[in-house]
């Protein structure tokens, strides 16, 4: 079959577990057009497949895997995936985003999408070679962990290589944030995804691709690709680029965010953590790193392989990430990088994402330390920076033993059930565990935390402009005027305004899909830069305007929220731990501090046009974005605000 | 004769390569009509691979109808008006860096001297280097390590 548009591979590939059947559907030229691909897709189609009476571990709910018209294709990073469901972590909309090589292996086999839906009635996974899909018996691989798993599977199918998406024993026991993993250790980490996949009895899904990924103007693409690939490698940014990520990856984080205390620790209490050095760049590189890896076709490269010589962890692991050293590190207090280490590799082959693993991790430290938790519940003495037990802990909780059953249905859920007062360090947003940041120090970080439509995620709409003070984009975005407050991270004037921008931006970096970095970090891609990009990728002229560009980007952001509206959420939501809201950060940059949130989420709203009393969008809002259906629909069950 | 070599050191597995190849040669984005392939092993291995225009090439050899050959610039080349689509070629390559697309062997052809693979190579692992000049650099590389580890103790 000839694809409609160009840059899309043009068909859907949908897959009816209850009834073993699979079903290929033309990509409808009318979703490309009003949602890009990747999240912005998956939104529409989650919106319009899975109502509120849906509950997330229902055979009805879908898990959608979604690419856009960057995967597979030159343009750099062209690596990345997304995964859409209605979440089990916090039961509302969720999606988590993976790189590696699986999501160009889809596009390469001819399918932009993959719906699931129904419930096996017995294990399986997907095999998909070109046009022939085949869903087969995966009881062999039930119980397995994903690097055995994907083993199984290569092996199985045999040379060439399948790209291959599975969970782990996490998904299979449905802990809540149970992720997915593809090639062993890039994961789709976020709201427990991978809890989904194992209540359809979904093992993996492999896929072999051969087809070619047709563009609209591929000269054009070529040109945009060099240039995007000299902006990534060349100059300032990327100087800064090779110096940070290539050489210590993420974990060069931690240095900096300890410097200016926001460095999550000891469950968010404060920002600075007095053995940082121990799990910090330079140690990791000097002690560790043992190869660099990549995604496909990055002109960044962040991942490394990390060896941990002797002792009682030793072995090898990918990674691990910023997020994971803070999660599994500083926020535990632990100081110990080989176990920190252990804990990351046990949740890329259990399959859990490690900053929920992590929170659930510090949160029951904190509950031991402050009696709401006994041994004999523990099943252990569980001391803030006791990296062995830690490691025992994220064992517990991926196969549901002791205390690790009730860790499992993470921090919200937990606290809720041991009571205690115990909801107070829980340290969660929509019930999803908090990312490594802290608004405290950096004002707009709180909102991101408040406002994620996911929850207590960085990568929906976080800012590095005021966080580094990076006053040339800042002034050339948002005007000279603004830029002075708007690079003080410690003010939160203009900052509503700011995070509505990322998060408008990141709205269309999601659905192409490409990376944060080179748009949260470094700030060198903007909307300008995709406006150019899209229509020689699609042939879809009307993304050639900023103006019409950032129409479909705000459309996606409301869609979203709609879907999350739907299920009850307003303004009472979008907030944050009293911890950052009440508790004045006791000590580095912003001591005394706390996140003056309703100023920034006043401004957020007005930004957005939504009521700013509720939270809730209104029916012009969401007409202005071609979401009529969306507000009869909200309307109907009085989830919309007048005007 | 120069090759594309790859540093195993450097390698990151990005397949950039892979991608390039294909768009300059079948202006197509598609890895797997690429001259070139990254091998990943686990946990840590990571090389991109093509042709190393052998002196004694075996596909040159092996040809029954004379359409590979190795030119005078010591270039191993497929003659595609020749090629009948065999596959002798790639059961000889000791490398697995030739195979069939359309009915021809295919195989790298270093883009006429300039390889495109290595100028978007971001790790800088692949570069155009003949194995005498490789090994000057590495009795370099020896020597200037060994001397610091020396100079230190």
């Amino acid at each position: 079959m000839m694809p409609v548009l160009k840059g899309y591979a043009g068909q859907i590939l949908r897959v009816d577990l209850t009834r073993g059947k699979i079903l290929k559907q033309p990509l409808p030229p009318d979703l490309a057009r009003g949602y890009i691909g990747g999240s912005g897709m998956g939104a529409r189609i989650l919106y319009d497949e899975v109502p509120p009476e849906v509950k997330p571990l229902s055979p009805e709910n879908r898990l959608i895997f979604a690419t856009g018209p960057v995967t597979g294709t030159i343009y750099p990073p062209s690596g990345r995936y997304c995964v859409v469901t209605r979440a089990p972590l916090t039961g509302i909309w969720g999606e988590a985003h993976s790189g590696g090589y699986w999501g160009p292996a889809l596009k390469y086999a001819g399918y932009d999408l993959i719906i699931i839906q129904g419930r096996s009635p017995k294990p399986v996974y997907l095999a998909i070679d070109d046009d022939k899909v085949e869903l087969r018996g995966a009881k062999h691989l039930w119980g397995k962990n994903t690097a055995e798993t994907t083993d199984a599977i290569e092996e199985e199918l045999g040379d060439p290589t399948p790209r291959i998406a599975c969970i782990g024993q996490a998904g299979e026991h449905l802990v809540k944030f149970a992720c997915i993993v593809n090639e062993r250790s890039r994961v789709a980490g976020r709201t427990g995804v991978g809890a989904v996949m194992g209540s359809k009895r979904l093992k993996a899904v492999a896929v072999r691709g051969s087809k070619s990924v047709e563009v609209a103007d591929f000269d054009r693409v070529c040109k945009l690709a060099n240039e995007a690939h000299k902006r990534y490698t060349t100059g300032e940014w990327g100087k800064a680029c090779r110096d940070s990520l290539y050489v210590y990856g993420t974990p060069g984080l931690v240095d900096w965010e300890n410097e200016i205390g926001r460095l999550p620790t000891k469950g968010h209490q404060t920002g600075v953590f007095e053995y940082a050095k121990d799990i910090g760049p330079e140690r990791f590189v000097r002690e560790f790193v043992i190869h660099r890896r990549s995604c496909m076709n990055c002109s960044i490269q962040c991942k490394k392989v990390a060896r941990v010589r002797s002792g009682p962890h030793e072995g090898i692991t990918e990674g691990p990430e910023y997020e994971t050293i803070v999660a599994f590190g500083s926020n535990c207090l632990v100081r110990d990088f080989p176990a920190l280490m252990q804990a990351n590799q046990l949740c890329n082959i259990y399959g859990m994402d490690t900053i929920s693993c992590g929170g659930a991790a510090s949160f029951a430290m904190e509950c031991y330390e402050r009696g709401a938790l006994s041994d004999h519940e523990l099943g252990m003495s569980l001391r803030w920076s006791d990296g062995d037990r830690m490691v025992e802990l994220v064992k517990m909780i991926a196969f549901r033993k002791g205390i690790g059953n009730l860790l499992a249905e993470g921090v919200r859920e937990a606290a809720r059930r041991i009571g205690k007062g115990s909801e107070r360090w829980a340290i969660q947003v929509k019930g999803l565990e908090a990312s490594g940041q802290d608004g405290r120090p950096h004002q707009s970080a709180g909102l991101t935390h408040a406002i994620s439509v996911i929850g207590a995620a960085h990568l929906r709409a976080l800012s590095s402009l005021d966080e580094l003070d990076y006053r040339k984009p800042l002034t050339e975005r948002y005007g000279k005027a603004k830029a002075k407050d708007l690079g003080d991270r410690l003010s939160t004037k203009y900052k509503g305004m700011l995070v509505k921008d990322v998060e408008d931006l990141y709205a269309v970096v999601d659905s192409l899909i490409t990376c944060k970095y080179g748009t949260m970090w470094p700030p060198i891609f903007y909307f300008d830069d995709y406006a150019k990009l899209l229509p020689a990728l699609t042939g879809i002229e009307e993304f050639g305007s900023v103006k019409e560009l950032r129409v479909v980007a705000e459309r996606i952001v409301n869609l979203k929220r709609a879907y999350n509206a739907r299920l009850g959420l307003d303004r009472k939501d979008d907030t944050l731990p009293d911890r950052m809201l009440k508790d004045p950060m006791p000590e580095g940059s912003a001591k005394g501090k706390v996140v003056d949130l309703k100023p920034m989420l006043d401004e957020y709203y007005r930004e957005r046009g939504w009521d700013v009393r509720t939270g809730l969008q209104r029916r012009n809002t969401l007409k202005k974005f071609g979401l009529a259906d969306v507000a009869r629909d909200l309307a109907k069950q009085r989830r919309i605000a007048k005007g | 004769m120069p090759y594309v070599y790859c540093d195993p050191q450097l390698c990151t597995g990005c397949r950039t390569c892979e991608l390039v190849c294909p768009s300059v040669h079948e202006r197509v984005f598609n890895p797997r009509l690429s001259r070139i392939h990254v091998v990943r092993l686990e946990p840590a291995i990571d090389v991109a691979i093509t042709c190393r225009q052998c002196e004694n090439a075996p596909c040159v050899a092996v040809c029954p109808v004379g359409a590979l050959r190795k030119s005078r610039t010591g270039l191993v080349e497929v003659i595609a008006e020749r090629c009948i689509g065999c596959g002798l070629c790639s059961e000889a390559c000791p490398f697995g860096v030739i195979q069939l697309y359309n009915g021809k062997a295919i195989k790298c052809d270093l883009c006429g001297g300039d390889p495109a693979c290595v100028k978007r190579c971001t790790p800088g692992a692949l570069k155009l280097i003949s194995p005498e000049d490789l090994a000057s650099e590495k009795r370099h590389a020896y020597v200037a390590q060994r001397t610091q580890k020396e100079v230190k103790t």
